[in-house]
C-alpha cells in the first residue's frame, strides 16, 4: 500500500474522522453544522476534508490556517466519521498533498438538470450534517 | 408605520446597518462582487429615504444581506465557492417576505455553487433546506427521523410552492402531512 507524504495509510479507514473547516457563520448554530457546509465544489464536485479528528485541537486549526484559510477566520470544524460517509453511497479518499487532506466524491451528477443534482446532493449533505461534531475554534 | 421601500433589485428592505457597510467596502476581486455592492448601495440609497419595518421578516432580511455580503468573494468557504449570486439573493428575498407570519422564519446559508438556502432546523434530525437558484427553481429537501427525500418546483417570486411551504409546516410542527419524496 502507498504511503502519502503524511504517513497516513493511502486508504480512509472507515473509522477516521474527516474535518470540514468551516469559514462561514452560516455553515453553523449553536448546536450544530447545516448541509450547506457539507456541499460539494461546484466545479470539480469534491468536498474537501482534512484526515483529523479534533484533537488536540492546536494541531486542527494549524491545518486549517495553512491549508485552507490563510488570513480567513476558521470559525470552527465540522467532523464525520469516514464511515458516514460511505453509509450514503458517497466515497472518501485521501488526496495529498497537503498533508492529511481528502476529498468526498461520488456526488449526484446530473449535468442534465442541475436542480435535481443539487436536491440530492443537499440530501445526502443533510445526513452528514446530522451526524457531524461541531467542533467550534472560540 | 409600514412603508415599503423600492429598490433595484425588487428588494423591499433589509437590514441597514449590516447592508451600508457593505456598500461602503472599497476592495472587490469579481465582477459579481461588484455587481453585488453596488446594488446593495442602491438599495441603502432607498432605504435611507424611506425607513420602515416589520418585526421578524425584517431581520430575516437583515440576516440575508449580511450572509451574502460574507459570500459575496470568490473561494469564501476556502474550498472554492462561487459568490453569492445577485438573482438567487433576489429570489431569496421575495422568498422570505411571502412566508406566512405563522411559520418561523429560516436561518439563511450560503451554498458553494452561489445560491442562497433558507433552512429551518428543529434539530438535528428534523430539518427542512430550500435553495434558490439564479433562475427560481426551488432545489429542496428535508430530514425527519429516518425518513428523507428532496424535489424541485418552480418560484416565480409571487408565491411558494404548496409543496414547499407544506415540508416546512410538517418540519416545524404546524402540519399534519407526511412528505413524500
Amino acid at each position: 500500500m502507498a504511503t502519502p507524504p503524511s504517513l497516513l495509510d493511502e486508504t480512509v479507514a472507515d473509522g477516521e474522522p474527516l474535518a470540514r473547516f468551516l469559514l462561514s457563520s452560516s455553515h453553523f448554530n449553536s448546536r450544530s453544522v447545516k448541509a450547506s457546509a457539507f456541499l460539494p465544489n461546484p466545479t470539480d464536485q469534491e468536498s474537501s476534508v482534512f484526515r483529523h479528528g479534533g484533537e488536540p485541537r492546536e494541531g486542527l486549526w494549524e491545518i486549517a490556517k495553512q491549508e485552507v484559510a490563510g488570513e480567513r477566520t476558521v470559525h470552527g470544524a465540522g467532523i464525520v466519521i469516514a464511515v458516514q460517509v460511505r453509509e450514503v453511497k458517497l466515497a472518501v479518499n485521501s488526496a495529498e498533498p497537503p498533508d492529511r487532506h481528502a476529498v468526498i466524491t461520488d456526488w449526484p451528477w446530473f449535468p442534465s438538470d442541475p436542480d435535481i443534482q443539487k436536491a440530492r446532493q443537499k440530501e445526502l449533505a443533510l445526513i452528514l450534517a446530522s451526524q457531524a461534531k461541531l467542533v467550534m475554534r472560540y | 408605520m409600514f412603508e415599503p421601500v423600492s429598490s433595484s433589485l425588487g428588494i423591499l428592505w433589509f437590514g441597514y446597518a449590516t447592508a451600508s457597510a457593505y456598500a461602503r467596502r472599497d476592495s472587490a476581486v469579481s465582477s459579481e462582487a461588484n455587481a453585488l455592492r453596488e446594488a446593495v448601495a442602491g438599495v441603502v440609497v432607498n432605504a435611507q429615504r424611506s425607513e420602515v419595518l416589520f418585526g421578524k421578516t425584517a431581520a430575516a432580511l437583515s440576516e440575508l444581506y449580511s450572509i451574502a455580503a460574507q459570500c459575496s468573494q470568490p473561494d469564501w468557504d476556502g474550498a472554492g465557492a462561487l459568490p453569492v449570486d445577485l438573482a438567487s439573493l433576489s429570489f431569496a428575498a421575495d422568498f422570505i417576505k411571502l412566508i406566512p407570519s405563522s411559520l418561523p422564519l429560516p436561518e439563511v446559508t450560503c451554498d458553494p455553487d452561489g445560491a442562497i438556502s433558507l433552512d429551518w432546523m428543529e434539530s438535528k434530525i428534523r430539518v427542512f433546506s430550500v435553495s434558490v437558484s439564479p433562475s427560481g427553481r426551488l432545489s429542496f429537501a428535508w430530514l425527519d427521523g429516518s425518513d428523507r427525500g428532496h424535489g424541485v418546483a418552480r418560484f416565480a417570486g409571487d408565491q411558494i410552492p404548496p409543496r414547499v411551504l407544506e415540508g416546512i409546516r410538517s418540519i416545524v410542527g404546524y402540519g399534519d402531512a407526511t412528505l413524500a419524496a
